[in-house]
């Protein structure tokens, strides 16, 4: 690693006047889970790291309108951990629970993890099924971005060079609303997935019919992907299995996934139908359960 | 005799040292003036060195040494074979393969000069599969092979292979004409990580008349010194090798690696050098488990009696054989061909062969979890073919006493029919399963408890009575050192704490045992006992002139001597040290424990996997492993269990998940993240069963445990593989994707 200028603004406006003077070559570090192993195998070469961590007001969770409000400082130990959040939207810290290990947990942050962009990452595909925005402020201003709009590419996001992500903001559930999030681990349970899949169910009145659903899948693209063909074959129809099936075959068809070590482009594809099948299976369960508790069950890592 | 501290489990010595931090590594060696040594590696599988350029980086603030093959004598090393060049000289052979080497003053600037040496290469063709490497006209990885230090012309030249082995019994044709039966199948087997938590590290410091110090994770540090006056033209006394705590082994820390650059560069600097790979680079250019093919053949009756097998073993070498040592530097394990079965007519037939990959060296039990692996897929496959119960085809041709070993090795006392039994009985074998999917396997086999050269240890006793054992043995984790004091204190009857180890260095002794193939339990532990016995009786002499009688009367009981008639008189043994010592000075015995021959009492190993298979993903849940082994005397139970489980956990690992993945011979799981080992949720409840028989060959009967977990687990799980869904994959790892397209394409066939 090269030796790098180390600053630690207090408020968002320091921020911003430490990246205004070194600019291209600061990188923003939170809790440095990803950057600090690609600054020591060279792949980044900062010359000055602006520490978010002494900066007051990014970190914590509310609840305002109805609507989680992130901080993109707050642990994903604490999103995991959160009484708020695993009463408001168990899913998200359930998906949260899933990421790495306890260790890198305690350190890596929501909008650090956001920013990093690694396609293969648990929290994008829950947030885009859940319809989550990033905030993003800079000199001149905030703007909202829907997480499904947020990355472009491997490790390329929408963020200019000068924004930093303040918040995440993720909406209520409307009633009769449940979800899931399966992560597909066939080589052992401290890895990145080989496919991921979230899915939100919405049902009408009746439970009978999907009155809206919202399917995003992760490790099987460049980006986190929404499957919206396959979110449309269940809009409106009735809750039977066969339309469950369907909605995987067009799954299988909006992935685009490579070859690596966790499985080939064909296995992918065909393992993205049945997580997708199968997340929506256990969304649906959810509505079995009457007022249930936050998941409790052991970390079986969508195997089943 | 009872035993009461050997048998009893104890704690490690070490222990709290390691988890306090306290205890040093290599990387931790500090010394004044000390430098960073690092190497450029090639990108290319096989090229031709045109020219290399190191100016710009010689200019780089803090760089006090570049060295290219250029620079260097031409001297190649290995522990058997001298093939691989200490930096390549004239060409490259691997991706990885050292093209240059820097020291600097600190790892920043040693790593911007390697950025800044530039290289010419042309490109060579290369070969990557040992099969295709072997056939005429393949291109050649050595071309000057024969002219190589310590190469044994083989049989016949074959394109690539430096070594060929062959075990024969019987009559191989006539065997198969009695078979009612012929099946022959072929597996495959990845290239494999030992994982351990520690790199390769080396520090070496030269003074100004040539003589050197060494420290390294190296477990052989008297074959390094010997290796390194042998293959660096020094006096042998010139070479002083301290000995630090080894951060794991499992076979992979007995080879030079990179202490003779490090030596180099040290020179070439004239200041100490310290080099630490990193884990990208362990991965690159380690020295892995081999990859193999193994093409088994057998001849069998009708009543599942084996008649004949014929068996090539081919392992993958990589680019050197550098890191084999045996006159032959070829694995073992092929003389496991045929596995713990009475075959009267066999075969075998094993090859090292080169390819422009990373080289490979020892993994415990070197070649056996391969061969054992196809051994054992092969005979459930015989059993299927046959209709038989997979447990009963095994119990029907088991090795019996006084059976010959390929190798002409006698087996006594052979206990594979009880510990094959009761791994079944435990794993309820003919119950039936819980459900769809779920499947049985097992795998057996066995190993020998290892020796060669010889061991030393010194036990003193200060007027206190505090004892210390002395041995130049280094811990790679085993806690070889806690069972050294564990048999001191059973025969001088004191508490363990009242002895402590002291580890020497190269100049402690001549030479000492090294760990590996289990055995400095046996070797380590016999010069301790007899050390400490010699002590007891020397002891008892002083005892028996305070008492006055003969030493012949006296014996020595909870630390206390005493008169064999009764106890109206005792001595502490601290007050015998102390008047000993007064009388004849130091209280100091040494013993020598000279290796002849291997016992023919082996320890077998049963295991039995039970697995579960999602049909819809391939994914293979391992429910639970039975693992039964042949014991003799345990000494310490804890790290016993330790060898087991580990071992266990390793066979794991190589069964479902870890591979060295290459393309066109170069390393593409370049770090942890995608070298995937098994966590420790990915464990299954695993049962262990001691079937006990104190006959072995160690101190106090004791059998080896080091490699016994680990050599069939695999195969246990393939089997339970087959069982569970009626597919064979005959290519390790048993990853969900090949299990997936195997059942899609036994549902397409059908």
């Amino acid at each position: 690693m090269q030796p790098f200028e180390y600053r630690t603004p207090k408020n968002l406006k320091e921020v911003q006047q430490e990246l205004k003077q070194f600019g291209a070559d600061a990188k923003l570090v939170a809790g440095g889970t990803a950057l600090i192993i690609m600054m020591k195998q060279r792949l980044v070469r900062p010359t000055c790291l602006i520490s978010l961590s002494s900066v007051r007001g990014l970190a914590g969770i509310a609840e305002k309108n109805g609507a989680l409000r992130i901080g993109g400082s707050t642990t994903h130990r604490e999103v995991e951990t959160s009484s708020l959040v695993r009463r408001r939207l168990p899913l998200l810290a359930e998906t949260y629970r899933h990421v790495a290990t306890i260790r890198v947990r305690n350190m890596a942050t929501v909008g650090g993890g956001l920013a990093h962009a690694d396609p293969n990452q648990d929290p994008p595909p829950t947030l885009i099924a859940l319809g989550a925005s990033v905030k993003a402020s800079s000199a001149g201003g905030s703007r909202m971005i829907p997480v499904e709009e947020f990355f472009t590419d491997y490790y390329e996001t929408v963020l200019k060079p000068d924004e930093v992500i303040t918040e995440v903001s993720v909406p209520r559930l409307p009633p009769n609303s449940a979800g899931a999030f399966l992560k597909f681990l066939p080589r052992t349970a401290d890895d990145y997935a080989t496919v991921s899949a979230a899915a939100v169910v919405t049902l009408d009145r009746s439970k009978k019919i999907f009155s809206d659903v919202r399917i995003a899948l992760g490790s099987v693209g460049t980006t986190p992907i929404r499957a919206r063909e396959a979110e449309a074959v269940l809009r409106g129809q009735p809750v039977k299995a066969e339309a469950l099936r369907a909605a995987a075959e067009k799954a299988k068809q909006a992935v685009d996934p490579i070859s690596d070590f966790r499985g080939s482009a064909a296995y992918k594809r065909e393992m993205a139908g049945v997580f997708v099948r199968r997340a929506l299976e256990k969304a649906l369960e959810g509505f079995k359960r009457v007022k249930s508790a936050p998941s409790r069950q052991s970390k079986r890592r969508g195997r089943r | 005799m009872k035993l009461k501290i050997v048998g009893s489990p104890t704690e490690r010595i070490e222990g709290p040292e390691k988890v306090g931090g306290q205890t040093l590594y290599t990387a931790d060696i500090k010394l004044p003036s000390i430098i960073w040594g690092k190497c450029l590696r090639s990108p290319f599988s096989h090229a031709r060195i045109v020219r290399v350029n190191t100016e710009k980086a010689k200019k780089v603030k803090g760089v006090l040494a570049v060295l290219t093959g250029a620079d260097l004598p031409p001297f190649r090393v290995g522990l058997s074979l001298q093939d691989i060049p200490i930096v390549a000289q004239g060409k490259v052979r691997f991706v990885g393969e050292k093209v240059a080497a820097v020291a600097a003053e600190d790892l920043n600037a040693a790593e911007e000069a390697l950025s800044l040496i530039e290289v010419d290469y042309e490109d060579l063709p290369a070969v990557f599969d040992p099969k295709k490497a072997m056939e005429p006209g393949a291109s050649l990885v050595h071309e000057e092979l024969p002219s190589y230090k310590g190469f044994h012309r083989p049989a016949e030249m074959i394109p690539n292979v430096f070594a060929i082995q062959n075990w024969t019994a019987g009559d191989l044709s006539s065997g198969f004409k009695e078979a009612d039966l012929v099946l022959e199948h072929t597996f495959h087997t990845q290239l494999a990580h030992q994982a351990y938590l520690e790199p390769h590290a080396a520090v070496v410091a030269v003074d100004g008349s040539d003589r050197i110090q060494v420290w390294a994770s190296c477990k052989a540090p008297f074959r390094l010194k010997e290796q390194l006056a042998k293959q660096l033209s020094l006096p042998k006394d010139h070479i002083r090798v301290h000995i630090v705590a080894v951060g794991g082994d499992f076979g992979g820390k007995g080879s030079l690696m990179d202490i003779p650059i490090c030596y180099h560069l040290a020179k070439a600097a004239e200041r100490p050098v310290k080099m630490v790979m990193t884990y990208a680079e362990e991965l690159t250019a380690g020295d892995p488990r081999h990859p193999s093919v193994v093409r088994l053949k057998s001849g069998v009756k009708k009543d599942g009696t084996l008649v004949a097998r014929e068996a090539e073993v081919i392992f993958n070498s990589g680019a050197y054989a550098a890191f084999k040592p045996g006159e032959i530097p070829n694995l073992g394990g092929a003389t496991h061909a045929t596995g713990v079965y009475r075959i009267l007519n066999y075969a075998i037939r094993s090859y090292g062969v080169y390819t422009n990959t990373v080289p490979c060296g020892y993994y415990r039990a070197p070649g056996q979890p391969q061969v054992v692996f196809a051994v054992e897929s092969h005979t459930d496959l015989i059993a299927k073919e046959l209709g038989m119960d997979p447990l009963d085809l095994r119990l029907r041709n088991l090795l019996r006493d006084g059976d010959k070993l390929p190798g002409g090795r006698g087996v006594e006392k052979v206990r594979c029919r009880e510990t094959l039994e009761a791994a079944a009985k435990k794993a309820g074998w003919k119950k039936p399963k819980a459900g769809k999917n779920i499947g049985r396997g097992i795998g057996v086999s066995f190993r020998h408890v290892g020796g060669s050269g010889e061991a030393n240890a010194e036990i003193s006793v200060a007027p206190d009575g505090k004892v210390t054992i002395l041995t130049a043995v280094p811990d790679t984790g085993t806690g070889t050192h806690t069972l050294l004091q564990q048999i001191a204190a059973e025969v001088l009857t004191i508490p363990p704490s009242d002895i402590r180890a002291e580890i020497g260095d190269t100049e402690t002794f001549e030479t000492d045992a090294a760990p590996g193939g289990s055995k400095i339990t046996s070797m380590s532990g016999q010069a301790v006992l007899e050390a400490a016995q010699e002590m007891r009786e020397r002891m008892k002499t002083t005892a028996a002139s305070l008492l006055g009688c003969n030493a012949s009367d006296i014996k020595l009981e909870k630390g206390r001597f005493m008169t064999a008639r009764g106890a109206k008189r005792a001595l502490a043994f601290a007050e015998v040290a102390r008047q000993a010592s007064k009388e004849n000075g130091d209280l100091r015995v040494r013993k020598i424990f000279q290796f002849k021959s291997r016992s023919p009492v082996a320890a077998f190993v049963a295991q039995i996997a039970e697995v579960e298979v999602d049909r819809e993903t391939g994914f293979l849940t391992v429910r639970r492993i039975v693992t039964s082994h042949d014991v003799g005397t345990v000494i310490n139970p804890l790290t016993h269990q330790g060898q087991i489980e580990g071992g266990v956990i390793q066979g794991l690992g190589y069964a479902t998940m870890e591979e060295v993945v290459t393309e066109s011979g170069k390393v593409v799981t370049a770090n942890l993240g995608d070298y995937r080992i098994p966590c420790i949720q990915d464990l299954p409840p695993l049962q262990t069963v001691l079937v006990e028989d104190p006959a072995g060959p160690g101190p106090f009967a004791a059998k080896q445990i080091g490699e016994n977990g680990i050599i069939a687990t695999a195969a246990a799980i393939a089997n339970a593989l087959g069982d569970a869904i009626g597919v064979r994959i005959s290519d390790l790892p048993l990853t969900a994707e090949k299990i997936y397209f195997a059942l899609k394409s036994s549902r397409s066939a059908a």
